[in-house]
């Protein structure tokens, strides 16, 4: 545990320290009319307006969009996760082949393919819902999370000792009253560690949303290059790095934490 | 929904997919290496404890795990051309950056996989048997030679599951050099689909030649796993 919290300590010191000497180092007597450009750019950053007046974009629109796909994911993950251990072949098979599929392709292709895949609006019991790139990003990240999420639902059921499983079901359970009663209360201990692991890697995968449009953090970035040159290229996305190291370090020092008690290291 | 793929048919553009794919698999294959040198040389000296450079070592992968590979190859790609470093080509006077589209690419995907395989060497590093490291020890082994000739290579041959995902995941995430105009099979599609509309047949195209290219990699794992392993010694699989 101490040693979680020394790690802790030195990276949350020790990383920007170590951005703020890359910065020096590049731009060198610059360094501070840089600073004093991209400052009033700060709030543009993080929430996609020059006043905080709104929260719709910049590294907001990241954490918001990873909070959705995150909250499907599990949803249509557990579902996938479920058809993985199912004792007939028909619903074993199709969702195995499912889950390898979505597993093995690029986060970067999915996403561009439900660019495309997606139609720009659709039409349920008359309302006409209209699909914008967030909402698309969203879908697109969530399908090769669902596969993971499914890999790791199956791995956490698979901990449990299967005389959990004959017991109940001499007890008169019916297989899914097993797993919803019995297995999943236990797994789920198992399973948390895993599932932050996997949030932080979506987290950091909402990166790759600057292709479908939204206005995440990148394009924000990329549209204030393009207007302020070049030459602040290197401090902002320096910035931007450390945005994401400040919101996924703590994740991962949790989640070692979690395994430590669990008492799951990584493999 | 009718999909076409006719275009698929076109030589000129099965020309450019074939040098995609070859750029990309070229790209992997550096980015490997540069994986594999900075995973071994990372996992040694996080593992003997080296004084100074450890902590910077650990600061290195707290920082390449936590944050997008994607604003990593942004960054790298503008600090360099940021410091400006150039060649003069001889032929044409013309000055030309030392680090193209493509290396810093190769950088990226090294260093940030690099990162992951220092983590995972290093767990390999500690699943080996302690009576084996310390059996190496009463032979008189120093401390270096017990890591050249006893922990590495038990724990390298541990560390292969985990080490395939990161081969896998460093395939998948070569295609983001697509963004900074490497002539990639991601960035030939894309100039592909601006030519013929068909994004969704193009895209499906790419999500194929990935999942293949990922599962040849599996398969390739598992053959080297299979042909380094100690007979008789870990998990038979």
């Amino acid at each position: 545990m101490s040693m979680q919290m020394r790690t802790f300590i030195l990276g949350m010191i020790g990383v920007p320290a170590l951005l703020a000497l890359v910065f020096l180092t590049v731009y060198g007597e610059q360094a501070g009319a840089i600073i004093a450009r991209i400052l009033p750019r700060v709030p543009m950053l993080l929430t996609g307006s020059a006043d905080f007046s709104s929260l719709e974009g910049g590294f907001v629109a990241n954490i918001l969009i990873s909070l959705w796909s995150m909250a499907i994911a599990i949803v249509t993950g557990a579902m996938l996760g479920t058809g993985l251990i199912a004792r007939s072949a028909f619903v074993r098979l199709p969702s195995s082949l499912v889950m390898n599929l979505l597993r093995n392709s690029p986060w970067l292709v999915v996403l561009f393919a439900m660019l495309y895949l997606l139609p720009f609006e659709i039409e349920i019991f008359g309302f006409t819902v209209s699909l914008s790139p967030a909402v698309k990003a969203v879908i697109g990240l969530a399908l090769p999370v669902t596969a993971n999420i499914a890999e790791i639902f199956r791995g956490g059921v698979q901990a449990i000792p299967s005389g959990q499983w004959e017991s109940a079901s001499s007890l008169g359970y019916r297989r899914l009253q097993i797993l919803r009663h019995v297995v999943i209360p236990q797994a789920l201990p198992l399973m948390v560690p895993n599932l932050m692991t996997m949030y932080s890697m979506l987290f950091i995968g909402t990166s790759l949303v600057v292709v479908t449009g939204a206005n995440d953090v990148l394009s924000v970035a990329r549209t204030i290059i393009a207007v302020d040159g070049d030459a602040v290229a290197t401090a902002i996305y320096i910035f931007v790095l450390l945005l994401f190291f400040l919101f996924c370090f703590p994740i991962a020092i949790l989640t070692r934490r979690l395994e430590h008690r669990v008492g799951t290291s990584h493999p | 929904m009718n999909l076409d793929f006719s275009w698929l048919a076109d030589p000129y553009y099965q020309y450019w997919l074939l040098r995609g794919l070859g750029t990309t698999i070229l790209m992997s294959v550096l980015g490997l290496v540069l994986m594999m040198v900075i995973g071994i040389a990372g996992a040694l000296i996080i593992h003997l404890r080296v004084p100074v450079l450890a902590t910077w070592t650990t600061l290195f992968v707290e920082m390449f795990r936590n944050t997008p590979p994607l604003v990593q190859l942004f960054f790298l790609y503008f600090m360099l051309s940021e410091m400006g470093l150039t060649l003069t080509d001889p032929a044409t006077g013309q000055r030309i950056p030392i680090f193209s589209g493509f290396t810093c690419a190769v950088l990226s995907l090294g260093l940030y996989n690099g990162a992951l395989a220092i983590e995972i060497i290093r767990s390999g590093l500690l699943a080996v048997p302690l009576q084996t490291v310390e059996g190496a020890r009463s032979l008189g082994y120093s401390r270096v030679q017990t890591f050249r000739y006893i922990e590495l290579p038990i724990g390298l041959r541990l560390s292969m599951p985990a080490m395939t995902n990161n081969v896998v995941s460093l395939i998948k995430t070569s295609n983001q050099a697509a963004l900074v105009a490497v002539a990639d099979i991601m960035y030939t599609a894309t100039q592909i689909m601006l030519e013929n509309f068909r994004n969704l047949e193009v895209m499906i195209f790419v999500w194929v030649v990935y999942v293949a290219l990922s599962s040849l990699a599996v398969v390739a794992m598992r053959y080297i796993d299979r042909l380094i392993r100690i007979p008789g010694y870990g998990a038979v699989a």
